[in-house]
């Protein structure tokens, strides 16, 4: 049996949380079997509360202290019933109790909240968890970007340097840039998008998108958009 | 009836079917849309991790709003009903955060958003502004015997107090059924499928393709086995895994997720006497255009 395996919502637990033996004797009294699945002691010794910091900072991460740590966001959440591990409400905890060592361990699970916003209708105490949890995602961009995935970061930066060039989206376009920055510029002529190109040529959709254009005195908004300072 | 309208970047490039649509039978019901004037990308929901800044890009569009002398929107895509609503509800709350996304107009040379925009979604909009009565009296040809399954996606209600479908409309945020009673008003059979508010993950659906492969294969396949023959989409992010990248889906859970897939305005469309071609039917990638083609040429299974 997997290790942990008769714990309730096993998946919202790490690996290295839990402590299990095939035969356990304490004390002279054998204990092997379920009653012997332990969780390891936390101790925080080692707080590192800048994350709290930033997040509660932006404003898309202010209302973080509203967390009383119910749960209801992970119950409804989409990716906890996809990704093992993904758990908004450990998440906001581990930013308030300055775990940073935790949320760089997760730091490739964490960007994988789709934005559903499930989490932020269901909180009961006005948190925008949704926001939260993508605060707390650009907060491990910054701190850790080798940690991230790449496809996260490509996205991210293909997104943001499409919109601060044009100022509008053409997705064929961002779609090139997206997978050019991952080297995978070949995937353009593969036979999925190649198909899906040639029909927009004939149809007529790829003029459209090539006349998209820009808005205009787009430099102004550009640059308020490229200026760093306020998050 | 004038209506200001807001397209965004999609609609008026590859999802033109959404636009076309929404425009055919806003004219059928006798409304005349104005665009909103040198629109922008609504920021499409990736600019959030910018913080304040991500309201710049929506709050640029309720400013030209604003100037052009309206204070209400129409928004078909899902995710520019999003963004607007949510500055909407900034400059509502306002603050230290509206003071800010005026000073960052201003910066841009910009006009500044002097009334309380309101941002309605098309959807809420046609049932409560022109009312299912109204609909149901332009019907030319009635969908009836074809199965429609509504999908609403995620931004269409949630998050509830940012959004006026639930705040003006009182659209149900778990069970919502604006699409539903649309649907029924056309003459269509309603399928319920229990995924009608399922995330897709549209977010990352280029960079987490695993994911998005089981969300869009699994609400794909939920309303195949439910008995659907089409579901109606409102969202073009949502088409973009349901849609256009449904070979993923299929690739995930298999033939199961092989589904015909249209927007419910296309369905209106069709309803009110459009060919096909009209509306675009033919750029879904999905078999939408058999489906009507074979629903059209058939009275028999009407
Ligand atoms: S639902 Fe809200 S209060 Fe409850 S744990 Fe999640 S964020 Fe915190
Ligand atoms: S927005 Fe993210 S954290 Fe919230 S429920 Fe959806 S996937 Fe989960």
């Amino acid at each position: 049996m997997a290790k942990g395996s008769g714990i309730i919502e096993r998946s919202l637990l790490q690996d290295d949380q839990i402590m299990e033996e095939d035969n356990l004797v304490m004390d002279g009294i054998d204990i092997s079997g379920r009653w012997n699945t332990m969780l390891k002691t936390r101790v925080h010794s080692e707080r590192d509360l800048d994350s709290w910091d930033d997040v509660r900072a932006s404003a898309i991460g202010e209302s973080i202290d509203n967390c009383i740590q119910c749960g209801m966001c992970t119950a409804g959440c989409t990716v906890a019933h996809e990704v093992p591990g993904f758990n908004p409400r450990q998440f906001i905890y581990w930013v308030r109790v300055g775990r940073k060592d935790d949320l760089i361990k997760n730091a490739d699970i964490i960007w994988r909240c789709v934005g559903c916003y499930i989490c932020t209708n269901h909180c009961p105490k006005e948190v925008n968890t949704a926001e939260v949890i993508e605060s707390i995602g650009q907060w491990l961009r910054k701190q850790v970007p080798e940690k991230m995935d790449q496809a996260y970061l490509a996205n991210h930066e293909a997104y943001r340097h499409q919109l601060e060039t044009y100022g509008r989206l053409s997705l064929p376009r961002l779609q090139a840039e997206f997978l050019s920055k991952l080297g995978r510029q070949k995937e353009l002529f593969g036979p999925d998008l190649r198909q899906a190109a040639i029909r927009m040529l004939k149809d007529g959709r790829a003029l459209k998108t090539l006349l998209i254009g820009r808005p205009r005195h787009w430099n102004r908004s550009r640059s308020v958009l490229m200026e760093s300072g306020q998050t | 009836m004038q209506t200001a309208y807001f397209p965004g970047c999609s609609l008026k490039t590859i999802d033109r079917a959404y636009d076309v649509s929404t425009r055919v039978i806003a004219q059928d019901l006798g409304m005349t849309l104005v665009d909103v004037e040198d629109y922008s990308c609504c920021g499409a929901g990736e600019l959030k991790g910018e913080g304040l800044k991500s309201h710049f890009l929506p709050a640029r569009n309720l400013a030209h709003l604003i100037n052009q002398g309206e204070t209400e929107v129409m928004v078909s895509c899902n995710v520019c009903y999003h963004e607007l609503s949510r500055t909407a509800y900034a400059v509502k709350q306002g603050g230290v955060h509206l003071d800010q996304i005026q000073s960052m107009l201003k910066a841009a040379d910009e006009p500044q958003i002097l009334e309380q925009p309101t941002v309605r979604n098309t959807l809420e909009y046609l049932v409560n502004v022109i009312g299912l009565d109204e609909i149901a009296k332009r019907v030319r040809v009635p969908l009836t015997g074809l199965r429609v399954a509504p999908y609403y996606g995620c931004l269409y209600q949630r998050p509830a107090k940012m959004l006026s479908s639930v705040q003006i409309a009182g659209e149900d945020t778990e069970h919502p059924h604006f699409m539903h009673d649309l649907m029924a008003a056309l003459g269509a059979t309603v399928v319920e499928h229990r995924a009608e508010t399922t995330c897709c993950g549209g977010k990352n659906l280029l960079s987490d393709e695993k994911i998005s492969g089981r969300l869009t294969g699994r609400i794909l396949s939920t309303a195949k086995s439910s008995g659907a023959d089409v579901l109606a989409l409102m969202c073009p992010k949502c088409a973009g895994g349901l849609d256009a990248l449904q070979f993923r889906a299929i690739g995930t859970v298999g033939e199961s997720a092989q589904l015909p897939v249209m927007y419910y305005t296309q369905l209106i469309g069709i309803a009110f006497g459009h060919r096909p071609e009209e509306l675009h039917v033919g750029d879904m990638e999905s078999d939408a255009m058999g489906l009507i083609r074979q629903f059209l040429s058939e009275p028999a299974i009407r």
